[in-house]
């Protein structure tokens, strides 16, 4: 079957097309360029290229908003203002680096926790798990996504937080090798608070979009392997995870773009110090963070400008981290996920 | 005995003047060290799967412990009149949280009157005219659906709050809108993918113009999916924070707010008015999640 509407060639709408061409993409129509316009009320077709129109103009917008608004710390800090410097507005110093440091450091913290968990949950929904119970499991989980950041944050504050400082960060200094990494005092909130809290609201997100990639590998691939003499095990580890691993690239992707991004949460749990941390224990400040913190208090002009200059890192980055994370999912040829907003329809 | 035959043919094969008995320990051991290959197999198989397994619990555990402490919690501040009367300063008996839920409604409803409109006729733009255009604005949308909620909120600062020189609900209104639009643009586009072009075709083919076609048909087949879509996405904006923060006069003029600024008070009757808030925000959110799927479910049974 070649393009839609040349698929029946006595057309109603004969001349419309030309046949035979644009077979290229049998489930859409033709592209609009090559097709003769049907009927259209002037109306509806000013409203729905006008609709096309101001979301172009609410991207480009966004983008110029952000970046016209930080130029004057950039012209204040120079280039550098993004990887060095320090942000102490009472010294007049704006600058991003620490704030730079300290958002890399949660989110890369909080990927180490959560990559093996969520990949662990999703193998576990997908192979392991007989499904009358993987159903409802996943189902749970999947609504966890949709839980607002801010109560995650609540809860972390108020319930995790005190349980953190008498009991989990102690213990951590307690470890043999690795307390070089968890030394000072336990206050609670830290670093290690704020990562554990990214890993929590972005287990769902890997959760969901790795058992979509694990489901699709198909049946044939399994049963080649089983045919093989493969165990069970490892037909999942040789044969699924491989199939897996764009759609599983992806998830972790858009998590690290979510990590990235949220600021709520983290502004409560992570003590709100912006200079790199000496040990996971100690407070310290993302880019997203400190834009919560500071951006009410900031200085008319230069201040809210470099809050601004920080919004604009923080755009970078994450609008890097998904154009990787799209293109992966894009690669793998399935269907698009929806965004790292959760919402996985 | 049974052997696979392929190794007695090997066995067999390569030694022609061996005994009886030298074959049948050959054969012995070559299934000894299968049978000791299954079991090692099956055994680091086990042992990753309980692995795999653990990480359920250690996963779940905190998403169940959150949702518990936030119903016990917040129980216990939620009445009638938690929910009707107006905040009242951390001291004073008897404060609601009245106007942070019109604040909330009166946001999302703004953004419900921005976003879903466009979002449909975005969708519509991109069914009707795939290419070069459609696929940038297709991109533009997933990468804007990752863009972080609180630039968004600084956005609509920078639009409207700097610009008009006050804080307002429909600042507020407008950076959720933002934030939903792309969400519901890939949703009603994967909806609208199910419709048969066909079927749009055989419509256009009648004579209809676009935009009866575009309703009748495209719509009308796309429904359960842009409902569920659509309610999927105010779900998620109205538990959105960030968008908030620099566009809302008041932290008693939206739930999240008010939650953002109890939590950090250290009186105990703010914490509760935190809680029994965010109580009340998963609440909403659960229905409108649950009636999302549900639509989807009752309007599917029905078309079909």
């Amino acid at each position: 079957m070649n393009g839609p509407i040349a698929s029946s060639p006595p057309s109603p709408v004969a001349g419309s097309v030309a046949p035979g061409a644009g077979g290229d993409r049998p489930d859409r129509l033709r592209p609009w360029h090559k097709r003769r316009l049907l009927p259209s009320s002037p109306l509806y077709a000013i409203v729905r290229w006008g609709a096309a129109g101001l979301f172009a103009a609410l991207v480009i917008g966004l983008v110029v908003s952000i970046v016209s608004q930080s130029s004057q710390a950039f012209a204040h800090s120079g280039i550098s203002f993004l990887w060095s410097g320090t942000w102490n507005p009472d010294a007049g110093d704006y600058a991003g680096g620490t704030l730079v440091v300290g958002t890399v450091i949660t989110t890369l913290v909080a990927m180490i926790i959560v990559v093996p968990v969520g990949l662990g949950i999703s193998v576990s929904l997908s192979e392991l798990i007989p499904p009358w119970l993987a159903g409802p499991l996943s189902t749970s989980i999947e609504f966890l996504a949709a839980v607002p950041s801010i109560v995650v944050g609540l809860w972390a504050l108020l319930v995790l937080s005190p349980v953190f400082a008498t009991d989990v960060e102690p213990a951590l200094e307690g470890l043999p090798v690795l307390n070089r990494l968890f030394r000072g005092p336990a206050y609670g909130p830290s670093v290690l608070l704020a990562s554990v809290v990214l890993a929590i609201m972005t287990l769902p997100t890997v959760v969901a979009l790795s058992r979509t990639a694990l489901g699709g590998v198909p049946i044939a691939d399994r049963e080649a392997a089983m045919a093989l003499g493969a165990t069970h095990w490892q037909v999942v580890r040789r044969t699924v995870l491989p199939g897996a691993r764009s759609g599983i690239a992806a998830a972790i992707t858009l998590a690290v773009g979510r990590a990235l991004g949220e600021s709520i949460a983290v502004a409560l749990v992570i003590g709100n110090r912006p200079a790199i941390p000496h040990s996971l224990l100690a407070p310290g400040a993302t880019l997203g963070s400190a834009i919560v913190n500071q951006f009410a208090e900031a200085s008319p002009g230069l201040g809210t400008s470099s809050v601004i200059a920080l919004a604009g890192v923080l755009l970078l980055l994450t609008i890097l981290v998904n154009v990787v994370g799209q293109l992966l999912v894009r690669r793998r040829g399935g269907r698009r996920l929806l965004g790292v907003r959760g919402a996985v329809v | 005995m049974r052997t696979l035959p392929t190794v007695q043919v090997a066995l067999d094969g390569a030694m022609p003047d061996m005994g009886l008995a030298e074959v049948a320990r050959r054969r012995l051991v070559v299934r000894d060290s299968a049978r000791r290959s299954i079991r090692r197999r099956r055994m680091a198989g086990r042992a990753m799967q309980v692995i795999c397994l653990i990480a359920v619990p250690i996963g779940v555990a905190p998403l169940v412990a959150l949702v518990l402490a936030t119903v016990s919690k917040g129980a216990g501040a939620v009445n009638i009149g938690f929910l009707l009367h107006a905040p009242t300063p951390s001291g004073v008996p008897g404060g609601g949280i009245s106007t942070a839920i019109a604040g909330s409604g009166e946001i999302v409803a703004y953004a419900i009157a921005l976003a879903v409109p466009m979002g449909l006729f975005i969708a519509l733009f991109l069914f009707e005219r795939p290419g070069g255009i459609a696929s940038t604005i297709r991109f533009s949308a997933d990468v804007m659906s990752g863009v972080p909620s609180i630039i968004i909120g600084i956005f609509a600062y920078a639009v409207y709050v700097e610009r008009f020189h006050h804080f307002s609900n429909v600042a507020a209104g407008f950076a959720l809108g933002v934030l939903m639009l792309p969400i519901m643009v890939r949703a009603n586009e994967e909806a609208m993918r199910t419709v048969s072009v066909d079927l749009w075709e055989a419509g256009v083919s009648l004579g209809a113009r676009r935009s009866r076609v575009a309703r009748s048909v495209v719509l009308r087949g796309a429904l359960p999916g842009v409902v569920t879509g659509n309610l999927l996405a105010v779900a998620r904006g109205v538990g959105e924070t960030a968008p908030l923060l620099f566009t809302v006069a008041s932290p008693t003029f939206a739930m999240t707010l008010l939650i953002f600024n109890d939590a950090t008070q250290p009186f105990s009757d703010a914490q509760q008015t935190a809680w029994g808030t965010a109580l009340v925000l998963l609440a909403l959110v659960l229905i409108l999640s649950v009636t999302a799927r549900m639509v989807a479910w009752t309007l599917n049974r029905k078309t079909r």
